[in-house]
């Protein structure tokens, strides 16, 4: 998932109006998913599972629409394009930089990749743990103070330019 | 008791550990690299902590990661099994700070026994016998030509820092010096960043013997009966056995007690081996390993003695407590490590899925093993995947033992040393017992019919 471009400046900005044709594509045809990719950008459009848009009910009215299309307001780590921030290292997990400091990072935050996320401390030794992506904050995984491994999963991240 | 112990190591050793704190009633935690997550001493362990990705050196060398995971399981001690950290005398002295038992000797008897030219001079002042040599590291060529002067050729040019074979070079006459005293002062930099080496005569077609020794804080100590550890290659042990076959009665009891005066000269704790070469009648010491080793089951079967629960009792601060009984050998133990290997290629290292494991079974048999069908050996470390041990009434009926255990076992997937092993038990001269390190070195292994064999260089096939 870690395919962020390197170069922001090849790609243009968001196709928007190109979204809004697949919600809509989305919608009428009843398909579950359309993913298109042209270049770098890569755009997936679906419709929420529990409601697919061949069984909705055709009464439901202009809820359809929100319902149709899988926005970042709707989080879940299942989708595509979220990224795991991992440790580095076996620790204990901390979201601040001192007790009673505010959090580095919250949920709905956007982070710069290089960014501290949290610290992971180490025989006494404070590990400020960066992002390894520019992202907007999905899910903070791990309890404050908590022992952390190797590899394991901290945040969740949705990749952003 | 210790309540919590940590074991930083992988493989069949881990696996022996954690066996022997479920039997105490100990709680274990095992630490793993993302390369063993599948591993059988992560899933037996009480606990398991992943501390680092594949190569050793961010993961079972990484000693921060290894602190910490003791750290946030709670552990109180550290069992270091072979090999990785067990005779590091840095992280033993860092265990030390950080309040966790090291379970072994104190760091600075480690980093005393780990410089091999400074255990010989040890061993010297409490009166063990150690072979003519130099007095300490040799700085030049020119030294090394005068020792070999005074004690005479061959002589063996062996690293301070060494162990395992590397940074040692065997010396026939003067004009091999110079080359060998670079080579091995190169290889000994490279492989323990210490390029200091020293001189030791060398034995020709001597055995290596060893003890096994265990010591409590309070200053009792114990000296298991000899093992024999000559079918080697290249340095490493491939068959080990205890007690050394036809042996005189004064080799033994000299070996053992010279071994205990050694360990209460240093006022050991915890289990180490005593290692020496015998030849034409006498012994010398060669060096001291300050931790279990791979072979320490054969010990186990001939005393009765479980080495490992004995090391974390004593860790505990426990007295000893070994029947008197113990320390005479009964019957006789044979161990085989059996290796990913392929020994009709070179001993090409193997690493891939085990696609079936069938371990052999009834009497006398044991074998230590991480293995399971469908578990996928990683190409990061080392290569030992099991250790058959045979006991039996005497060194014949566990030969026989031997013999039908290997043929039992089944490892499919990946080429092992099995086959090698078969072979040396057929041979003659090993039947008669006895042989010297340089049993393989004198023989060729050829294929026949499937099974190998071993014969000696020059003989004509059958």
């Amino acid at each position: 998932m870690d395919e962020t471009p390197q170069d922001e400046t090849r790609q243009g900005p968001l196709p928007l109006e190109e979204v809004e044709r697949l919600v809509d594509l989305v919608r009428e045809s009843g398909v579950g998913e359309i993913r298109v990719r042209r270049g770098e950008v890569e755009i997936t459009v679906k419709t929420r599972p529990e409601a697919p848009a061949s069984q909705r009910d055709p009464g439901a009215g202009s809820q359809s629409v929100r319902e149709s299309a899988a926005g970042p307001e709707e989080p879940s780590p299942e989708l595509d394009g979220v990224h795991a921030v991992r440790s580095p290292l076996v620790g204990t997990f901390y979201r601040a930089p001192a007790p009673g400091e505010d959090p580095y990072v919250e949920v709905g935050d956007s982070v710069r990749a290089g960014e501290t996320m949290c610290i992971v401390e180490a025989m006494k030794l404070m590990n400020e743990i960066p992002a390894d992506v520019s992202g907007e904050v999905v899910e903070v995984l791990a309890d404050n103070a908590a022992g952390v491994e190797y590899d394991q999963p901290l945040f969740y991240l949705r990749p952003q330019e | 008791m210790i309540g919590k112990v940590l074991i930083a190591n992988r493989g069949e050793i881990a696996l022996r550990v954690i066996r022997a704190c479920r039997e105490l009633g100990v709680r274990s935690v095992a630490v793993y690299s993302t390369a063993d997550a599948d591993s059988l001493h992560r899933m037996l362990a009480d606990e398991a902590i992943c501390i680092g990705p594949p190569p050793a050196s961010g993961s079972y060398l990484n000693v921060p990661a290894i602190i910490s995971a003791a750290e946030l399981t709670g552990a109180d001690a550290i069992h270091p099994g072979y090999g990785f950290l067990a005779e590091n005398a840095r992280f033993a002295e860092i265990c030390e700070r950080v309040k966790l038992k090291f379970v072994g000797p104190d760091s600075r008897t480690i980093a005393r026994m780990g410089d091999k030219a400074e255990a010989r001079k040890v061993a010297e002042k409490a009166g063990v016998p150690v072979s003519p040599g130099s007095d300490g590291p040799c700085a030049s060529v020119a030294e090394v030509r005068r020792v070999g002067g005074e004690i005479g050729y061959p002589l063996v040019i062996k690293a301070s820092a060494g162990g395992g074979g590397k940074g040692m070079r065997v010396v026939h006459d003067e004009a091999e010096v110079e080359d060998a005293y670079l080579e091995a002062g190169r290889e000994a930099a490279a492989n323990f960043g210490n390029g200091s080496v020293y001189v030791e005569k060398y034995l020709e077609r001597h055995r290596h013997v060893e003890v096994q020794v265990l010591a409590d804080a309070a200053g009792t100590s114990v000296a298991f009966p000899e093992r024999d550890c000559s079918i080697q290659r290249r340095y490493q042990k491939l068959i080990e056995e205890s007690p050394a076959p036809g042996l005189p009665g004064e080799i033994r009891e000299g070996l053992t007690s010279a071994a205990t005066v050694l360990i209460d000269s240093l006022g050991y704790e915890g289990a180490g081996t005593v290692e020496f070469v015998y030849a034409d009648g006498e012994f010398y010491f060669i060096e001291m390993n300050t931790r279990l080793q791979v072979e320490h089951p054969v010990t186990e079967m001939v005393s009765g003695v479980d080495l490992v629960a004995e090391q974390l009792k004593v860790a505990s601060g426990e007295r000893l407590e070994v029947p008197e009984g113990a320390l005479l050998p009964q019957g006789h133990a044979i161990e085989f490590r059996i290796n990913a290997e392929d020994p009709r290629r070179n001993f090409l290292p193997q690493a891939g899925p085990v696609e079936f494991y069938n371990p052999p079974g009834g009497p006398g048999v044991r074998v230590d093993s991480h293995l399971y069908a469908g578990y996928t050996v990683p190409p990061y470390y080392d290569s030992l995947l099991a250790k058959l041990i045979v006991h039996a009434a005497d060194r014949e009926a566990a030969i026989r033992r031997g013999a039908r255990a290997l043929d039992e076992f089944a490892i499919s997937g990946l080429e092992t040393t099995l086959a090698l092993h078969l072979a040396v038990l057929e041979d003659e001269e090993f039947r008669r017992g006895g042989v010297s390190t340089s049993f393989l070195a004198e023989r060729e292994l050829r294929s026949e019919g499937g099974l190998l064999r071993l014969a000696t260089a020059g003989a004509p096939s059958a």
